[in-house]
């Protein structure tokens, strides 16, 4: 039972960003962009207190359930997620854990993944924002977003996360 | 360099970017279905997500009924004062209306680019990352919508269907940039304006009316509708109203900023629309990279 409860806490941050998306008011903040990214922040956690083979996995598959469902061009998310997880890990070899360093690494992750959704949508001529706009109008506005969800959340995926990988541990 | 190929992470990564340009390459090119596997993760996810959004509508709901139980009073005046001219427009319609029929039958032409058939849908999700301006609607193939369909909110169009699938779809809105579907609209006045909606200005959050004739004289306020003429969209939705008129690039043509009549935030009800008049086979509107609407 409790195995299945990890998916099903992503799933939730899967559905939950899109109707926190959905009955986002209409011309609040002016024409700020804010996008939600708490499945990422919660797989960035993941990756930090668990491990690296099953955050990148884990970052693979929602990766491509994202790109299915939500945006229709298969390979985006699915690239992108699981190669931040593997820098995560990679940063996380030479700093030592602790809840702020990982709320500021998955802070770095998600302003990391934002740059890198922009420039393949502007390869593939998806938006023509400059990247000064692209900075003012999306990168600070989601980064503040997401902040003030991982100020309430870090706590709870930390303790969670930690219990996961113990129980991993013993298996 | 032998060591450099036998750097095992480097290959992971090269094979990684290779397969990566293949997908997108596979996704963005024109297709009309998407795959089965596609399909089946979409209509999953739709079903909880439906199940989700539902209550989370309720939720919604309840606190907007709040919220408008506190100006109740001045709406009331103000909608008070509409009723009145509203009768005297109903009665003014009903005659025009028979009187268009009449006329229709005599012309022994009964058909116009006007009719459609309504098909009431629920938005179910909408895409967070917000580059792709999508929604996803709990209406698919079973209940007789297809790609291409024009999708209108009370106030006006939204955009049309992107893909289907057996119990869901997926709508791309107006906001979204796509170079490649342009929408044939009218702007009314005097004289019938044509231009095609194209693109989305982000900043100013209006929609780009282009290719109208330099010589045309376009109004503010003018009314921005859907002309018909391209085959897909019934005549008649509601697009904006015009905001400012420039030239364009070259010179050659204007450009009108559109005001657009329908709200892309905060959707929960759409209509999905079906034209009824005949329409061009599939294969006619694909010349290759365009679509116009």
């Amino acid at each position: 039972m409790k195995k299945f409860l990890l998916p099903l806490l992503f799933l939730f941050l899967f559905i939950f960003e899109s109707i926190v998306i959905q009955f986002w008011p209409g011309g609040s903040f002016e024409s700020r962009i804010l996008a939600p990214r708490f499945l990422f922040a919660a797989l960035a956690f993941l990756t930090i207190y668990v491990g690296k083979k099953q955050g990148i996995i884990y970052a693979a598959i929602f990766g491509l359930l994202f790109d299915v469902v939500y945006v229709e061009v298969i390979g985006i998310y699915l690239f992108l997620y699981p190669f931040i997880c593997y820098l995560i890990t990679k940063l996380m070899q030479v700093i030592n854990t602790n809840i702020i360093v990982a709320f500021l690494v998955s802070m770095l992750a998600i302003a990391l993944l934002e740059v890198g959704v922009y420039e393949l949508n502007f390869l593939i001529h998806v938006t023509s924002m400059s990247f000064i706009d692209f900075v003012n109008l999306r990168l600070y506005p989601t980064l503040i977003l997401n902040a003030i969800f991982l100020v309430v959340a870090a706590y709870p995926f930390k303790r969670w996360f930690e219990k996961h990988a113990e129980v991993l541990k013993e298996e | 360099m032998p060591q450099f190929f036998l750097n095992k992470r480097l290959i992971i990564l090269l094979v990684s970017i290779i397969v990566l340009v293949a997908l997108i390459g596979f996704s963005l090119r024109e297709r009309s279905n998407l795959t089965w596997p596609e399909q089946f993760l979409k209509d999953t996810t739709g079903w909880v997500q439906s199940l989700v959004s539902k209550p989370a509508h309720y939720l919604a709901g309840f606190f907007e009924n709040l919220q408008d139980l506190q100006n109740t009073y001045e709406e009331n005046k103000e909608l008070k004062s509409r009723v009145e001219k509203i009768a005297s427009l109903e009665a003014e319609v009903q005659e025009l209306k028979k009187d268009n029929k009449d006329l229709r039958e005599v012309l022994d032409e009964t058909r116009t680019l006007r009719d459609f058939e309504p098909l009431p849908a629920t938005v179910i999700g909408r895409n967070p990352d917000r580059w792709h301006e999508m929604i996803i609607i709990d209406k698919g193939k079973s209940n007789g919508i297809k790609k291409n369909m024009a999708v209108v909110t009370s106030s006006g169009l939204i955009g049309k269907v992107k893909s289907v699938t057996q119990f869901s779809s997926t709508v791309q809105l107006l906001s979204a940039m796509d170079p490649k579907n342009r929408i044939s609209a009218v702007i009314q006045g005097e004289t019938e304006v044509f231009g095609f909606v194209q693109g989305f200005d982000d900043k100013q959050k209006l929609l780009l009316v282009k290719a109208i004739p330099s010589g045309a004289k376009i109004e503010k306020d003018q009314a921005v509708i859907t002309s018909g003429l391209g085959g897909v969209f019934p005549k008649g939705l509601t697009i904006g109203k015009v905001v400012e008129v420039k030239p364009d690039q070259y010179g050659l043509n204007q450009t009108a900023l559109v005001k657009p009549g329908a709200d892309f935030y905060d959707i929960e009800n759409v209509i999905v629309i079906k034209r009824l008049m005949t329409q061009p086979e599939e294969g006619a509107l694909k010349d290759g990279k365009e679509q116009e609407l």
